[in-house]
């Protein structure tokens, strides 16, 4: 129930109003109109650059072996239990609550950036 | 009555493989792991969940080395009772501290003078009555 209460992630988005309104403003007579919906979900880039800060400051990442194909237990040096850690940790930096089916399922950087990029944005779990 | 009696339980089952049973602890740990500011909340302690975190790997680790399955399915079915005795709140704050008490209480005393004066009779000279 905490999680509903986080910042959205929205608030860190380029909005993209100022754009409209301008381009509103120069074909036609100025309308008035508000929008609440923000732009669509965050880009991949931004969030392969959080997972990474994440397995960074994760101390026992093996930091020289860290890149988007690592696995977590080969090159990684990391155990089962760490993995749950990250995967963890990264729920935690997304505000995200992964089921424990597809937890299991990430072996990997790359595949945890998949599944936050196919995640509903905002991140609100149906528990919440 | 606030929970009932078979909230969070899980009935004992034995594992088919070895497989299975490391998965059933992993997602046992990952539970335990999400649980962790939940039962700092719970019980008001002055422990951070961090702290809990760290407990919980401790006591995993403690049983890394086993081998044996039907051990394995003792171990995980007294896990799921550890659990939900704490996440339901039947416990209190120092069934929680007792994790902990080892760190907490002094160190057993080590030389004679040290037993003697912590009371307890040497046995060798007790006499044989």
């Amino acid at each position: 129930m905490f999680r509903a209460a986080l910042p959205a992630l929205r608030s860190a988005l380029p909005s993209a109003r100022p754009s409209a309104f301008a381009a509103a403003a120069r074909f036609q007579q100025p309308i008035a109109v508000r929008t609440y919906a923000a732009a669509a979900g965050l880009s991949r880039s931004d969030i392969e650059s959080r997972v990474m800060e994440v397995m960074k400051t994760f101390e026992k990442v093996d930091g020289g072996k860290l890149s988007a194909s690592a696995t977590f237990t080969s090159d990684l040096g990391l155990d089962s239990l760490d993995a749950v850690e990250v995967v963890m940790a990264i729920e935690e930096e997304f505000g995200i609550e992964i089921p424990d089916a597809e937890a299991d399922e990430i072996t990997t950087v790359k595949q945890a950036i998949d599944y936050v990029e196919k995640t509903p944005e905002g991140g609100l779990s149906p528990s919440s | 009555m606030t929970t009932i009696p078979s909230r969070l339980a899980k009935l004992a089952t034995s594992s088919t493989s070895i497989e299975q049973a490391r998965r059933r602890s992993i997602d046992a740990y990952r539970a335990w792991y999400r649980s962790a500011p939940e039962i700092v909340a719970l019980y008001a302690l002055n422990i951070s969940p961090s702290m809990i975190r760290i407990k919980i790997r401790q006591e995993f680790e403690k049983n890394r080395a086993v081998t044996d399955l039907s051990i394995i399915d003792m171990l995980l079915h007294k896990n799921q009772q550890e659990y939900q005795e704490t996440m339901n709140c039947w416990k209190q704050e120092p069934h929680i501290l007792h994790w902990f008490k080892q760190y907490d209480d002094p160190p057993p005393p080590q030389t004679f003078l040290d037993k003697f004066y912590a009371g307890r009779d040497d046995p060798k000279q007790i006499a044989a009555f």
